[in-house]
């Protein structure tokens, strides 16, 4: 293997881990304010996904495509909250986390009777790479990874700039504190909602675009949102995305050593790995993790 | 007590469910059952599956019925799942007292079912591609029917083609499981049989984003054509990632994967001679065409796009025909010698149900050439069709030449 | 019709082994443990291939399955000790997916991808309904046995320290004891339960294919153990029934139900179980039999 097959995988896996990113943001936002994994953040992805690819037959404009996705993504998020989550917000972990579940194939039983199992597929035009030295370029994964950058770039704006997001990392790290200084968390939790959504709801627009579309789409992103998002530690929205982008290039440059097979497995034990290491991930300080 | 009411109530409704269904047989109908994958990984294809079949019995049925008995046939869902598979299954020959099951899909559900179908004495007629499905313990008794080509004949048809094509150097990119990977290695093992060598084997999971990894393994390899085993799903991904790399390759597809969606989702300039294989009747076979027409004005469907309805079209005509030949109430035993030899080559050829029906009546033998192929069962109730290879020119699916093994 | 029930009868009580391994394990001792189906695999591909590699009969093979699941959850217990709940429930899903991963990779020993085909019955040289229903009787004397078991584990000095590690561990520390000594017996003996439970499914299937053993297995059993009830034998046993009820009754609502296609009653299940699952939490989380403190 020559050094532009392994830069070409390395490529590859930024951009798997891109791909990652947004669902692993969505999670990790969602458990720093509602303090719970939201196993329904996948079938999000893929709502997100159908609307986007709906708006895009409509319009034909991929811009709006992912605003379209944006949009059912943030409705979905929110009308999951206001029906299911928020009368039980304050009950245990795994009350929370059943009934993300449950949300999640309410959520993709909709989508399968509505749209059924037939494959859809965005027929997009297709752009050759790149080839630069053997190392290649595709313009449209490019475009696609600027979307993404773009977005996380925005959110972590919201979230670091802008007065709704200080107040949703001052909840986030200290409730009651948050609380007692007049942040209203009602508010927030909506911002939140919506904000993961739409995040949400951009990933299954780029994915749809990128694979095809059909009710489970969502379900396999879940379990390597979890692990990116586990591995950069619970609530930590940089390592959301660094443990994302971390994933996916550890898998892929992995895979002329371990296979096609075992490259998924390793996601799973790199992310034991770190919790036996660390237990509260990588980027979190370390805070009640027992 | 709350829970002994509970279970009470439920069994209660579970047996009064059935109170509809006669559990008696009747005289003058034969039961059969189609099982199809409704939902779950086959749910593309279940539906116009249990529509072939529907059409088939429906035709049956205005010819007169077979043998004086009607066709009624009961459908359940397989969920392309063996466990519900094999519930749906002994609810059908235990409730329903059917004789022969037919529209098994997966390989996965025809083999937890064959047991079961086995030991009631009732025939099974799939088109699931494991091998396993032959012989015994599977198809000790002989009553197990495939409707498809094996995987590794059609592996074979790949090596013929890519033969033929004068094709040297080629790769293979198997989907991860019992079907994928049967077809590449049926292509491997033919290939390498002639001397041939395979330059890069590459298998791959299924439902990722992207396989730009797996593919460039393949490419790495320079190959001048790539064999697949694949479904349409990761067929669209691949084919587009490989476009994307600019690396020039020609592919050969299996017709379940390369066919008019595919065609439609890509372009004419992604898909431009990709080589689409499938097992075929004769050359402008009447039944197909016959069926193809039906098909498309009463499920609306094209059959095309669907190999397997055509399959289970095949299945209920060639068991009507059996049964007119050997009357509703013969054996089992008696009943899939008597499909083998309609399928098999000897007899006036016919293609439909009211063709071979009048001919049984003046008691001559018949062989029935169906839809989906000429069957031509071997010894082991497979059938044995030929291929046809059919190019992609222009975003349209050109049929070029037949591949006989 | 009496083999068609006891088939559903034989799912319902492999179910409600299953239940009984995550209810000890989260009902009793608090662990989230989202893996379960791994070890359920476990237990059905070593008991298939003990009985057929090996040629051992089929009734030795099934302490093979219990011993190699229960040892396989002793390296999820030393993980396990040290996470906090949520980060628990997604490390054992990672783990179930890495046991599915190893066993499609392994082809050399379990087959792969092809699955293991004609696992022989119980008693192979009987009738097929007949063993069905040794099969049957045999699982039900297997549940019986584990009911008895699990009564006296958690009925027992043993069930209160676990059950006070579920409600304050910190103060089982204070009382002098070890929670993880005995958070990682739990687990083996929740995993052996379910290698148990495998070995069952093995000889009653047949065929055995990666699959099958995928995580909405473990969802529908903690469905299970929540609508029946935490931390109650009956719960764990009444959430069963009711799972196998809500499985496969849906089968004859086909047709039944305006709006929905056939192809659509896949989906429709779904989002009944979904649904059903969120209903449960909010308003009766406690299950149909669960005591109210267990929430």
């Amino acid at each position: 293997m020559t050094f532009a097959d392994f830069l070409n995988l390395a490529l590859n896996g930024l951009v798997e881990g891109l791909l990652i990113a947004l669902p692993a943001l969505a999670v990790t936002l969602v458990h720093g304010l509602a303090r719970f994994p939201n196993a329904a953040t996948g079938d999000v992805v893929a709502a997100g996904g159908f609307g986007g690819y709906f708006t895009f037959n409509v319009t034909g404009s991929l811009l709006l495509a992912g605003l379209g996705g944006a949009l059912v993504g943030a409705l979905v998020s929110l009308a999951a909250y206001y029906l299911a989550f928020k009368a039980i917000m304050r009950r245990s972990v795994i009350t929370l986390l059943l009934t993300s579940i449950g949300v999640g194939f309410f959520i993709r039983s909709v989508l399968g009777m509505s749209f059924g199992h037939e494959l859809k597929m965005f027929s997009l035009p297709l752009t050759r790479a790149i080839n630069f030295h053997g190392v290649l370029i595709n313009p449209t994964d490019v475009q696609l990874a600027g979307v993404i950058v773009a977005v996380l770039a925005a959110v972590f704006v919201m979230l670091y700039v802008a007065p709704v997001g200080r107040m949703m990392r001052a909840l986030a790290d200290d409730p009651d504190l948050g609380r007692v200084s007049g942040i209203r968390k009602e508010r927030v939790m909506v911002v939140m909602w919506s904000v993961t959504g739409a995040v949400c709801g951009i990933a299954g627009t780029v994915l749809g675009m990128r694979t095809t579309l059909a009710p489970e789409m969502g379900w396999t992103m879940l379990l390597p949102a979890f692990a990116a998002a586990v591995i950069g530690g619970l609530g930590n929205p940089v390592g959301a995305v660094a443990g994302a982008i971390l994933l996916g290039v550890v898998q892929e440059l992995s895979t002329p050593y371990v296979g096609f097979v075992y490259k998924i497995a390793l996601g799973y034990v790199v992310m034991l790995l770190v919790l036996l290491v660390r237990p509260q991930g990588l980027f979190n300080r370390p805070q009640g993790v027992r | 007590m709350n829970r002994r009411k509970l279970l009470t109530l439920g069994a209660v409704a579970l047996i009064a469910s059935q109170w509809g269904t006669p559990v008696f047989a009747q005289q003058g109908v034969f039961k059969i059952a189609s099982l199809n994958p409704i939902t779950g990984a086959g749910s593309p294809y279940g539906t116009g599956m249990l529509k072939g079949a529907q059409m088939a019995v429906a035709e049956v049925n205005a010819a007169g019925g077979a043998g004086g008995a009607k066709i009624d046939m009961a459908s359940e869902d397989s969920q392309t799942n063996p466990q519900a598979a094999v519930l749906a299954a002994k609810k059908l020959i235990e409730v329903q007292k059917v004789r022969a099951i037919i529209g098994t899909w997966s390989s996965g559900v025809s083999l937890a079912v064959i047991p079961i179908t086995n030991d009631a004495n009732v025939l099974l007629m799939h088109t699931s591609g494991a091998p396993a499905l032959s012989v015994a313990p599977a198809n000790a008794k002989k009553l197990g029917f495939r409707f498809q080509a094996t995987n590794d004949r059609f592996g074979r048809a790949f090596a013929e083609i890519a033969k033929r094509e004068k094709f040297k150097r080629p790769a293979t990119m198997a989907f991860n499981n019992a079907s994928g990977i049967g077809n590449t290695e049926g292509f491997r093992k033919s290939w390498t049989a002639s001397g041939g060598t395979v330059v890069a084997n590459v298998v791959y999971e299924p439902n990722r984003p992207s396989y730009r990894s797996e593919l460039q393994e393949v490419l790495r390899g320079k190959p001048d054509v790539i064999v697949t085993g694949s479904y349409l799903a990761d067929t669209t991904i691949i084919l587009r990632e490989w476009y994307q790399s600019g690396q020039p390759a020609r592919w050969i597809i299996p017709g379940w994967a390369a066919n008019g969606d595919l065609l439609k989702a890509l372009g004419p300039d992604v898909t431009e001679g990709i080589i689409s294989v499938e097992s075929i009747s004769a050359e402008d076979s009447p039944a197909y065409k016959s069926f193809a027409d039906r098909f498309a004005k009463e499920a609306k469907m094209a059959a095309q796009d669907n190999v397997y309805a055509a399959m289970t079209y095949d299945e209920v005509i060639v068991l009507a025909l059996a049964v007119q030949a050997v009357g509703p109430t013969a054996a089992a035993d008696v009943l899939a010698k008597k499909v083998h030899e309609i399928g098999t080559p000897g007899g006036t050829v016919v293609n439909s149900f009211a063709e071979g029906k009048k001919l049984l009546a003046a008691g001559k033998r018949v062989t029935y050439h169906g839809a989906s192929s000429a069957l031509n069962f071997d010894e082991f109730n497979d059938v044995t069709p030929d291929f046809a290879a059919s190019f992609v020119e222009k975003g349209k699916l050109v049929r070029k030449y037949v591949v006989k093994l | 019709m009496v083999s068609y029930l006891a088939t559903i009868l034989i799912i319902m009580v492999i179910y409600i082994l299953l239940a009984f391994s995550l209810d000890l394990q989260y009902g009793f001792t608090g662990l989230i443990n989202f893996g379960l189906v791994g070890f359920f695999g476990v237990g059905a591909y070593t008991s298939a291939l003990v009985t057929m590699n090996l040629g051992l009969p089929a009734w030795l093979s099934f302490p093979a399955a219990m011993l190699v699941a229960g040892l396989l959850s002793w390296p999820l217990g030393r993980i396990a000790l040290r996470l906090r709940d949520d980060y628990l429930a997604i490390v054992t899903l990672g783990f179930s997916e890495i046991i599915r991963l190893v066993i499609v990779k392994e082809d050399w020993l379990t087959h792969g991808v092809q699955g293991i085909s004609g696992i022989p019955r119980l008693w192979p040289n009987w009738s097929s309904s007949a063993s069905e229903l040794f099969l049957l009787c045999a699982l039900i004397t297997a549940a019986a046995l584990t009911t008895l078991v699990m009564r006296r584990i958690t009925q027992s000095p043993y069930g209160r320290t676990i059950q006070a590690i579920r409600d304050d561990e910190v103060a089982v520390i204070a009382l002098g004891k070890d929670p993880s000594i005995f958070k990682t017996q739990v687990l083996v003996i929740g995993g052996a339960i379910a290698g148990l439970a495998g070995a069952f499914y093995a000889h009653y299937i047949t065929y055995i294919v990666p699959d099958q053993f995928v995580p909405i297995t473990t969802f529908y059993i903690w469905m299970a153990i929540i609508m029946g009830g935490v931390a109650r034998l009956l719960g764990s046993i009444s959430g069963a029934v009711l799972l196998v009820f809500l499985l496969e009754g849906t089968r004859f609502l086909r047709g039944y139900i305006p709006g929905v296609t056939d192809a659509g009653m896949a989906s429709f299940q779904l989002g009944v179980i979904g649904v059903l699952l969120i209903l449960f939490m909010r308003w009766r989380p406690q299950g149909l039999f669960g005591k109210r403190s267990a929430t």
